[in-house]
């Protein structure tokens, strides 16, 4: 008889007890290191290895490349770049293999928004997207 | 009041009638509204949640806003549905609830009906909600809705016997169906009938939670199983109905659990007497909601079998048992 | 009922989910029933199929782990391990002592995780509201743990062929440590909150019961299995990664019903706490985490399977290879999936209040069902 008991007990000990509620709009959520949100892209970086758009299970990854302006450079610099959020993973795997970290994760998650079009992101946006990046001192 | 109900009927008392209506409503609502705040609060708490935080101070307004948002939502009534009786059904649901109300006294002075056969008359009324929810259940024309309703016909019925038979005990001992004359009683006695009527007490308790439908005896609703039973086609302020239906009927027991065994308005020793009555009711009352809410925090639904053995086979007996010793004991002393 | 006054009865043909939110996701269960018994279930199942095996065949190993993740979403973590496993039998790797711990610790929490969660949902279908919350609650410091680990709270992807992907960060291996004790006293709590109960005693008690042959017959794994008296489980009976270091028990109870099952899970929780402990005692103070492979990863021609145990049972893999860095073919043996097949002969004749604590008790997950 006394199985409930011992239960009502325990919820009325918990009336009092810390809240774990984390207050997410108004507070930010602090994720660790190595935490896996939305890419930032450096195209000053980018050799145009291909590697990225190569692992990305989802092929998510669209990039072109082209001859650089600069005669006495060899290879390509990146001309597009471009994400597409809809059904990119973020699995990790890009920045895993890219050579120069010119694709490196950051913190930054949220990409709510009402159209699917704006979760196709281009060089520009993810080049912008350079706040919390992994390690980076920002 | 009672005076007014032994005039002849005109102009002047109809709108003391109509007015005093009004405001017990509003209270009833302002309870409403506030229960399932403190409720919300109160399973967020056990729960290491903060509950509702976001209208107005503290979430205030948490559930105004909830209503007003039923208010406006689209009326949708489901093609198939009866229709007469799916309108119908949250009206005969919540009358009822209303109008037990009358009899409750809250304090020796602030009363509506003192009718000589007030406990009677709120038993005899709540039970026409049943056919409310049976009504609702069967004119959803929704599988889910029907077993639903089946189910709470079954446990509203159920448990209206033994909840009938466990204040038996508290009529005899008063010798009075009329609630004002049960508080008085206990005044007389000195102590309130939860403790000669103690048996009697944990089966209307128990008892009494089955009629409400809550947990652990919330199968009617059961939105695990029967995703929300009777209810599950309606919406908006139909739907508000159902919902203020329980929740006034949450006022309604507590109300009668205080009045029957914890000694209504009567303060706990004769020299804290000088609080009103009606704090010391409020108190009570207060504390059967908390405990209410506590269980629902704790407890997990019984079967459907399992609580119709306990109804016939645990509480009638049980109850039976209390009315006769109550009854051999009020004969030899 | 005397003929005369035979009333006109008829079957009512229930149709509970795919949005039924006791189905834990999209299953669908189409139950005849008389009154509230169910005299027979057809479960519906496909509603979540992606057809990873299929879509497995035209990715790289690496790129296959990811994909795992999303087949037993609750556990992902022996999902990973559990492919490039397999992935690794065929090309005989020798994996780094501190990488095989690392892969036991978290696994292990992992499983503790899923018991958690299944605890949580499982006592929200039985109708009471706050375990649910507190399970998580619990939940979330193991996946706080996972996303500092590797970033990600539910799809890890985690475990790569030949080792992990990330070395534990600084003072990791000691918050674990710290949350094990912790951990044990929390189940303790749940014990106190909901085991105890008289009601769930009463619900869980002789419904659904599992005999031996049939769980053997309809080849159930994991705790199914174990709640019949069988002490089968992998991690003893043919240990793989360095589970032969470790003391630990399998729990079984021989009811066969859902509180069999529900009291082994619990059991299981303290045993998973245990290989943890242990694991971090032993866990080597440096080392590799990764093996020597090649870039390219290529298995050689021919087939392997390994299975290992999932919180949810046997999850096996087998890769049939060309030679090529993608398999051949590849195939999943889903446990939750196995485990569902019983489900029609246990909830024949209970009502319904019990199918939804039987379907409860097998503890399925979408994903992994429909693959």
């Amino acid at each position: 008889m006394l199985g409930f008991a011992k239960g009502m007990a325990y919820t009325f000990k918990q009336l009092t007890k810390k809240k774990v509620t984390h207050m997410y709009p108004d507070q930010e959520m602090v994720w660790p290191e190595r935490f896996r949100g939305i890419q930032h892209f450096a195209p000053e970086k980018c050799i145009v290895c291909n590697q990225c758009a190569r692992i990305c299970p989802t092929n998510c990854i669209n990039l072109i490349g082209k001859k650089s302006e600069d005669p006495n450079k060899k290879g390509k610099v990146i001309d597009t770049y471009d994400i597409n959020f809809e059904i990119c993973i973020l699995c990790d795997l890009c920045t895993e293999v890219c050579p120069t970290e010119a694709i490196v994760m950051t913190t930054n998650f949220e990409l709510a928004s009402y159209s699917r079009d704006e979760l196709f992101k281009n060089l520009e946006w993810l080049d912008d997207n350079n706040t919390n990046v992994r390690g980076g001192d920002a | 009041m009672g005076a007014y109900l032994e005039q002849s009927f005109g102009l002047q008392n109809s709108l003391v009638f109509i007015l005093s209506a009004v405001v017990l409503l509003a209270i009833v609502l302002g309870f409403v509204t506030y229960s399932i705040y403190f409720q919300r609060k109160i399973l967020g708490w056990m729960q290491l949640r903060i509950g509702p935080n976001r209208v107005g101070p503290f979430g205030l307004l948490q559930t105004v806003a909830d209503v007003l948002k039923l208010l406006l939502k689209e009326d949708i009534i489901p093609k198939a549905a009866d229709k007469p009786l799916f309108i119908i059904a949250p009206v005969i649901a919540f009358v009822p609830a209303f109008g037990v109300l009358a009899v409750m006294p809250f304090t020796d002075k602030l009363h509506f009906a003192d009718v000589g056969v007030g406990l009677l008359y709120y038993i005899a009324l709540s039970g026409i909600t049943v056919l409310g929810v049976i009504t609702g259940g069967w004119a959803s024309n929704n599988k889910w809705a029907l077993i639903g309703a089946m189910r709470s016909a079954a446990q509203m019925i159920s448990y209206e016997i033994p909840l009938v038979m466990s204040v038996v005990g508290v009529i005899l001992m008063t010798g009075s169906l009329n609630l004002i004359d049960i508080v008085e009683k206990q005044k007389e006695m000195g102590m309130w009938f939860f403790i000669p009527q103690f048996l009697g007490f944990i089966i209307f308790i128990i008892a009494q939670l089955a009629e409400l439908s809550r947990t652990p005896f919330d199968l009617t609703e059961a939105e695990s199983e029967l995703i929300s039973g009777y209810h599950v086609e309606y919406s908006g302020f139909r739907w508000a109905f159902f919902m203020l239906t329980e929740y006034v009927y949450i006022f309604a027991m507590a109300s009668l659990t205080t009045v029957l065994f914890l000694g209504g308005w009567l303060p706990p020793i004769e020299y804290l007497s000088f609080i009103p009555g009606i704090i010391w009711f409020a108190l009570k009352f207060v504390a059967i909601v908390f405990f209410i809410f506590w269980l629902q925090a704790t407890f997990p639904r019984m079967r459907v079998d399992q609580l119709m053995q306990m109804g016939w086979k645990v509480l009638l007996p049980l109850s039976l048992v209390n009315i006769l010793v109550t009854a051999v004991l009020k004969t030899v002393l | 009922m005397s003929s005369s006054t035979k009333l006109r009865t008829e079957e009512m043909l229930l149709n509970v989910g795919p949005q039924h939110p006791s189905t834990h996701g999209v299953f669908r269960l189409i139950v005849k029933i008389d009154g509230e018994t169910i005299t027979e279930a057809i479960p519906v199942i496909g509603y979540l199929h992606r057809g990873t095996e299929k879509l497995a065949e035209d990715l790289n190993y690496t790129q296959i782990i990811p994909y795992t993740d999303r087949m037993d979403y609750i556990a992902a973590m022996t999902n990973n391990y559990m492919m490039v496993h397999t992935v690794e039998t065929l090309m005989g790797l020798e994996i780094p002592e501190r990488a095989e711990y690392l892969r036991v610790i978290v696994m292990e929490l992992q499983r503790v995780a899923s018991h958690l969660l299944w605890f949580g949902t499982y006592l929200l279908d039985l109708g009471a509201l706050s375990p649910l919350l507190y399970a998580f609650a619990d939940r979330e410091k193991i996946l706080a743990f996972f996303n500092e680990l590797c970033g990600a709270r539910l799809t890890y992807n985690y475990m790569r062929v030949g080792g992990v992907k990330w070395d534990a960060p600084e003072g990791w291996i000691e918050k674990v440590k710290e949350f094990v004790p912790y951990m044990r006293k929390q189940i303790n709590d749940y014990h106190k909150l909901v085991t105890g109960n008289e009601v769930v005693i009463n619900r869980l008690t002789g419904i659904g019961v599992i005999t031996q042959e049939d769980a053997i017959n309809y080849s159930l794994s994991g705790v199914q299995l174990r709640s019949t008296g069988m002490a089968w489980d992998l991690r003893k009976d043919a240990p793989y990664s360095i589970y032969d270091r470790f003391k630990f028990e399998v729990p079984t109870e021989t009811a066969g019903d859902c509180f069999a099952r529900y009291k082994i899970r619990f059991r299981e929780m303290q045993e998973s706490l245990n290989i943890v402990e242990q694991a971090l005692e032993q866990f080597p103070k440096e080392g590799e985490i990764m093996a020597k492979v090649p870039r390219v990863l290529r298995t050689p021609q021919g087939e392997a399977f390994t299975r290992i145990e999932a919180p949810r049972g046997e999850i096996g893999c087998y890769i049939s290879s060309n030679g090529k860095d993608k398999p051949y073919r590849i195939k999943f043996r889903r446990p939750s999936f196995a485990n569902l097949q019983v489900l029609p002969k246990l909830v024949k004749g209970q009502n319904i209040a019990d199918m939804v604590a039987i379907l409860g008790s097998i503890d399925i997950v979408l994903g992994e069902v429909d693959g």
